[in-house]
């Protein structure tokens, strides 16, 4: 008999969100029934769009089959959702690519391209791929345990309800209830683990005085982050992503600089140090300013990872300059702490930290502005060439606590099992302990204490739209680096996806986080037009 | 060749709503790059092309939506629609509450197969997450969409293993019985998913699974067969499809060496078993008079006749593949009736 798969929560999408795009309302000129095929093309273009498309038919007819296939390889294409821009894209690239001569015969796509980042990637696996366990069947489950497993998940949902409710002597007892059926719950059921998790926070909220999170210090929280980051293919594939816009972007220029938002151990660099060191015309000159918690005993742990990017950075010959900016929260730093040069490329890269600046929806702006509008106000001002911001996918930043429970436990249940195809230990462990916190700081803590406010990256496009950002694209090159890589390094059932210019990585059809790109207008772009404004001097 | 790719367009473009024409000429546009004259495909280009929707639970237009997965060895994942009587989300613990719970009639439990041509769309695909939520409501009925493995990955019969896989785990499904203690199972598809319903069901008929199979639903179903029929060649190029890029399909899915007289293609031809004597569901087959392939498809509504099977076929004289992706046409419309039709007949 085949064992079937009865992780009691269903590979999760949140009941409550509005994140497909059939649910946001477009605006009225967008053909309705395209938008419903996943395709943006307002009525009024769609003569023009399918002109295109009879000249892109006649122009495939006339090419050799071979150049249609390494245009599909080779070219690099963005959001096809925009079907407007897709079809003169394509147009563009075939016309240029006809005017070539022949190309030499396609490679296959695994070595294609190699670039640094890839070698660099495959260099800090330190331990052999996780690759997926075939051979651990997970134990078939008797209908006891499924049972259980149900009877958590309603039992969690009663709970919340009645935290919901302010009930809380209901919801102390129905937690007591809960830890004496998790002991009776085999480990190996799939639910145990996020459920024990959820039971956990729930206990923290209404035992705990004044609720709370998980105490530990800056030092165990970058432990645990790093076997985070070993454990799954979550951070791996936000660092590379952004390394590869961050890389594009610097195109060109001499004197770049990164702001790293999050320093931790740095983990996300010595790619990107490899990558530019083998740029065709030679690296550039390379600053990095890394923005980390204080450390508590005198080290200066920022010191200490900037002195080893350097270390690095010098064995592959880049000039480089570190800078360590320490302080507990981001709102506590100011612009003129980086010390950015006008001259300079400046790249801001925010893995996972915007969220912490945001507040609880619904507050009165003018009575508490969020430190987030002022944050984006001054990467604006430091004119930076792009903004890499990758972000959890998903809106755990709700008003009503209990539509945050129930969506955060959809997406801690998918993302734990997606754990559970690591067969790395302690790596696992860890990792799992890292998401522990993160859930427990959403269900019981409120307030100030609250940092994981998670919203989807719906929001943060308007959020950012709003703040004066616009979107630089991820193109197919992305996508397939990006895939190629999860393919080879992580167990499968792991999904990057496209996402209208941004890069999504799932677990099986469920997107879990969502790398974007952006870049700011100039903040001069209201200068009239009859004035030339000439090496900074107004004529 | 210009000239006749000029009178293809001209005619293509007559027959369908200019928003189909976009919809169905930019596929064509996308496919022509990913299928490769050696046969691999450009599977990379295809999923970051392809427009995916994600599940949701928040019901919409009354149904609502969650992915299983059925068989983690494979990967093997469906997608579950299920009506709603309200707008509210359901509790996370009952997605998969008792079918007959909530409704006193039978409730059809409609199995789907995505088409594609074995290669392209996946049960997340935009246009068949749409396509299943309509099946929800015209039948009342819950829809399991399949996300079987594709072609040229994964060939004959790996479609049809994930499909025979799905189609006994909803079997074993308590929550999908209706007040009869049973659970009332369709198959259905659009073309290759059309051509993978017929083989599941046979599958289930020939075994001692005692697994009935009410009724198939055949849209366009892909067959073939090694004769040039005459529509293929009447039509060749003309309406979105040519035997060129049929024969490619065939050649990515069928085993290494088979020709397209393998029963997988060609299940009434020369090296097919007869269906004379098998227990076969019913069938609706629904042919467009401007695909290509109808000649096969009609050779299939005979071959049932012929075998003593019940089939239903409906021929859509002006229609062209993929009619009923978008709800614009007067063929759409009357599919939805005959379809909600033969469901309401059986259940």
């Amino acid at each position: 008999m085949v064992p079937y798969d009865t992780a009691a929560i269903p590979i999760a999408n949140p009941p409550a969100s509005s994140s497909s795009s059939t649910t946001i309302s477009k605006p009225p000129e967008i053909d309705g029934l395209l938008a419903g095929a996943g395709y943006k093309v307002r009525s009024s273009d769609l003569r023009h769009v399918a002109q295109r498309l009879e000249r892109l038919e006649t122009a495939m007819l006339n090419s050799p089959s071979q150049h249609l296939s390494l245009l599909a390889s080779d070219a690099v294409l963005y959001n096809p959702s925009d079907l407007s821009t897709w079809v003169d894209s394509l147009l563009s690239e075939l016309n240029q690519s006809q005017s070539l001569p022949s190309l030499p015969s396609d490679l296959s796509d695994l070595i294609s391209n190699p670039t640094a980042l890839d070698a660099s990637w495959m260099d800090q696996q330190l331990s052999p791929p996780t690759a997926a366990i075939p051979n651990q069947q997970p134990s078939q489950l008797t209908v006891v345990e499924e049972d259980s497993g149900i009877r958590l998940v309603h039992m969690l949902m009663t709970c919340a309800e009645y935290v919901q409710r302010g009930d809380l002597s209901l919801a102390g007892s129905l937690i007591q209830d809960m830890q004496s059926l998790l002991t009776r719950v085999n480990t190996g059921c799939g639910i145990r683990k996020v459920a024990g998790c959820f039971i956990d926070a729930l206990s923290r909220r209404v035992f705990a005085a004044g609720g709370g999170g998980i105490p530990g210090s800056a030092y165990e929280t970058e432990i645990l982050y790093h076997h985070f980051y070993e454990a799954c293919p979550y951070l791996k594939f936000a660092h590379f992503t952004a390394n590869q816009a961050i890389l594009e972007a610097f195109d060109g220029h001499d004197c770049v600089h990164v702001v790293d938002f999050n320093l931790m151990h740095g983990l996300q660099w010595p790619a990107l140090i490899q990558a530019l060191a083998l740029r065709p015309g030679g690296p550039p000159t390379l600053r990095l300013t890394g923005i980390g918690p204080p450390s508590p005993d005198g080290r200066d742990s920022l010191r200490e990872i900037g002195l080893r990017l350097a270390e690095l950075a010098r064995s592959v010959n880049v000039r480089f300059a570190f800078r360590g900016v320490a302080a507990s929260r981001l709102e506590d730093v100011k612009p003129w702490m980086l010390q950015v040069n006008p001259k300079e490329a400046v790249a801001v890269n925010s893995i996972m930290q915007l969220h912490k600046l945001l507040v609880g929806p619904g507050l009165d702006p003018a009575h508490r502005p969020a430190p987030i509008e002022a944050v984006l106000g001054w990467i604006r001002s430091l004119n930076p060439k792009i903004v890499t911001v990758v972000e959890h996918e998903a809106d755990h930043n709700q008003p009503v606590f209990l539509d945050r429970f129930t969506e955060s436990l959809y997406y801690y249940s998918t993302m734990f099992d997606s754990l559970d195809a690591c067969a790395l230990q302690p790596e696992k462990a860890l990792a799992e302990m890292y998401i522990q916190r993160e859930i427990c700081n959403v269900v019981s803590c409120e307030g100030s204490a609250r940092l994981e406010r998670h919203e989807p990256l719906a929001r943060w496009r308007e959020r950012l739209g709003r703040a004066g950002f616009r979107p630089l694209h991820l193109g197919s090159n992305a996508f397939k680096q990006a895939s190629m890589l999860l393919t080879l390094f992580s167990a499968e059932g792991y999904c990057v996806e496209e996402n209208e210019g941004c890069l999504t990585l799932g677990w099986h059809s469920r997107p879990l986080i969502a790398a974007s790109a952006w870049h700011a207008l100039p903040e001069t772009a209201a200068v009239s037009p009859d004035v030339a404004v000439v090496g900074g001097a107004v004529m | 060749m210009a000239r006749s790719n000029e009178v293809s367009i001209n005619e293509s473009k007559m027959v369908v709503p200019l928003n189909t024409w976009v919809l169905i000429s930019n596929f064509k546009l996308a496919y022509n790059l990913l299928r490769r004259p050696d046969g691999t495909f450009n599977r990379h280009l295809a999923e970051f092309l392809d427009r995916k929707v994600a599940a949701n639970a928040n019901p919409v237009d009354r149904v609502f939506s969650f992915d299983v997965i059925v068989d983690r060895a494979t990967n093997l994942l469906c997608r579950i629609y299920r009506p709603s009587d309200t707008d509210d989300p359901p509790n996370v613990a009952d997605l998969e509450k008792p079918v007959k719970s909530e409704s006193s009639h039978t409730v059809p439990v409609i199995v789907f197969f995505h088409g594609g041509s074995f290669a392209h769309s996946s049960a997340n695909s935009a246009i068949y997450d749409t396509l299943c939520r309509r099946l929800v409501g015209l039948c009342k009925a819950v829809v399991v969409s399949v996300n079987y493995r594709r072609a040229p990955e994964h060939r004959y019969p790996c479609a049809y293993d994930d499909g025979w896989t799905v189609l006994n785990w909803v079997k074993s499904r308590t929550w999908l019985e209706s007040k009869d203690s049973k659970v009332h199972i369709f198959l259905a598809g659009d073309s290759s998913g059309g051509n993978i319903a017929h083989h599941v069901a046979l599958k289930a008929a020939e075994s001692e699974s005692g697994i009935e199979v009410l009724g198939n639903i055949l849209l366009n179903p892909m067959f073939g067969g090694e004769l040039r029929t005459e529509s293929e060649k009447r039509l060749d190029g003309k309406y979105f499809v040519s035997v060129q890029d049929r024969d490619w399909y065939w050649r990515a899915f069928l085993p290494d060496g088979a020709d397209r007289d393998h029963p997988a293609c060609n299940p009434f031809g020369p090296k097919a078993a007869s269906l004379v004597g098998v227990k076969f569901p019913k069938s609706l087959v629904v042919v467009a008079g401007l695909d290509l392939v109808q000649d096969w498809q009609m050779a299939y509504v005979e071959g049932l006749k012929e075998a003593g099977q019940q089939v239903k076929d409906l021929y859509l004289e002006k229609a062209t593949i993929g009619f009923y992706l978008l709800p614009n046409n007067a063929h759409f419309h009357t599919v939805m009736d005959e379809i909600k039709k033969f469901v309401g007949s059986i259940c």
